[in-house]
């Protein structure tokens, strides 16, 4: 029975229109609508064949992909990108999942080889022949910068920021913001205050071990406000410290960042031992000069060792050494 | 009734018992059929402290991370998805949907059965593709595997 031949059963009879049918539209403006006859009402539902159900006839399908796959073949062809596994494409006799008796499941309809991530698009082949595809855009390793100590040299400031990769869509992460800006104290030009001062000035920021200064920026709502912060904070600290101020004078022995030997009744109760029976005043004290002094330079270690590093074995032994030598001299030297 | 048993038993002040074991049970386990014909896949057949041990995800983002971004609109995306695949392919889905994003792509994996012409599956597929992507506004891809039968992916009958 053709389609035509249906319509025009169906609009003669004008009953009920059965399922995958569809009505025809009369919508030319050539062809008059048929005003020939009225429809007529079937009250007595004329028996209307069912439909036959529609025999599915099976694709044919082709056998798995790698039983005829030759063994010399590209693998990067067949698996160029990510990819979900499938396993009509890999010739491997893969199983995986757990079973107490039986083997583990084998590769086809293993739903949980699809779900663990794969790398066979990341075969050293494929790796070797990207990196050979990008060569073209690398540049020459400048000259000169050979060694880390040519880039401490040249490159004294570290800046670290991180970048952020989600799997999902969106791009921004607020860690995004935070610049962490690491300088060597020793890249500055500072003279011996200076350097105090600016020690004095980041408090923890400042690693001594290292001599590294850290600063990090997180307060500004972008990276580059927080680099823009950052890079301002370093030379406000780095003119405060070049700075003298006034108050600054009335830095007292207490203050003192660490023991210095010149400073200090040590130096005067030493120059007035070697200097006895004379009366020492404190300008003989200052102008005393113990670079010759083997003895009073060994003192001199000795003491401030002992005040700065703090006691211990060591250095009570060398304070006690430097003093014996100081004070017995020919027991020191036997 | 082992409850009961043991707060006579044991001299406790409090007559609470916290048993961490007894708690979920019964959550994502299956009934036994009294024919014991009733078939699992094997994503089914492991109870859920099984995960990671014996059976992987089904969703794979870094949004449940430490400081992971958009957790709940991810599992609302995800649960959108899979009802979404259901029922544009009904009948045909013989596995759990697997959601995996790498940075802003999503794909979906599954088993289907071969019970519709491969022009449909193909229709199906740019179909589901292109409208998951208009609404998700990222790019999807659909990563099948066919199989004959249902029967191919049940692990065990119960």
């Amino acid at each position: 029975m053709s389609v035509m031949q249906k319509c025009v059963m169906i609009r003669r009879t004008a009953n009920a229109i059965p399922i995958n049918y569809y009505q025809r539209t009369w919508c030319s403006t050539k062809a008059a609508a048929p005003t020939d006859e009225f429809r007529v009402l079937n009250l007595k539902k004329k028996f209307v064949p069912p439909q036959s159900k529609k025999k599915y006839t099976k694709t044919l399908l082709l056998p798995p992909r790698e039983t005829a796959m030759p063994v010399d073949q590209d693998w990067t062809n067949v698996w160029p990108g990510p990819k979900t596994f499938h396993p009509a494409s890999v010739p491997l006799a893969l199983r995986q999942g757990y079973d107490q008796k039986r083997a583990p499941p084998g590769k086809y309809g293993n739903a949980e080889l699809m779900k663990i991530p794969n790398f066979l698009h990341l075969t050293p082949p494929a790796v070797k022949k990207h990196c050979s595809a990008i060569k073209k855009f690398c540049t020459e390793w400048p000259k000169g910068l050979e060694t880390d100590e040519d880039f401490d040299k040249h490159f004294p400031m570290t800046i670290i920021t991180t970048d952020y990769c989600h799997s999902s869509p969106t791009i921004k992460d607020p860690k995004a913001r935070i610049v962490t800006i690491k300088v060597k104290l020793s890249a500055f030009d500072l003279d011996k205050h200076a350097r105090d001062k600016m020690i004095r000035l980041v408090g923890e920021r400042y690693d001594e071990e290292t001599d590294i200064l850290t600063i990090v920026t997180d307060r500004c709502p972008t990276r580059k406000q927080n680099y823009d912060y950052g890079i301002y904070v370093l030379t406000a600290l780095y003119h405060e410290s070049n700075t003298f101020e006034e108050w600054e004078k009335e830095k007292q022995e207490a203050d003192m960042e660490h023991y210095i030997w010149d400073n200090n009744v040590s130096k005067k109760a030493y120059v007035a031992l070697v200097e006895w029976p004379k009366k020492v005043s404190d300008d003989d004290v200052k102008s005393f000069s113990i670079e010759n002094d083997l003895v009073g330079q060994k003192y001199k270690d000795a003491v401030t060792e002992l005040l700065n590093n703090g006691e211990d074995t060591y250095t009570l032994n060398k304070y006690k050494e430097a003093v014996v030598g100081m004070l017995l001299p020919q027991n020191a030297q036997a | 009734m082992f409850a009961d048993t043991l707060s006579k038993v044991l001299p406790c002040r409090s007559t609470y018992l916290i048993f961490s074991r007894l708690k979920h049970v019964q959550a994502a386990r299956y009934k036994r059929s009294i024919k014991g014909n009733k078939p699992l896949t094997y994503e089914m057949a492991g109870p859920p402290h099984t995960i990671a041990h014996i059976k992987g995800w089904n969703s794979w983002n870094t949004c449940n991370m430490l400081d992971g971004l958009r957790p709940a609109e991810t599992a609302i995306d995800d649960e959108f998805i899979r009802r979404f695949i259901i029922g544009t392919w009904h009948d045909l889905i013989a596995s759990e949907i697997i959601i995996k994003r790498q940075h802003n792509i999503i794909r979906i994996a599954a088993i289907t059965v071969q019970k519709i012409s491969v022009t449909k599956m193909y229709f199906l597929i740019g179909y589901t593709e292109e409208l998951l992507s208009y609404w998700l506004q990222c790019p999807i891809k659909l990563e099948l595997q066919t199989v004959e039968d249902r029967s191919a992916v049940v692990f065990k009958y119960i």
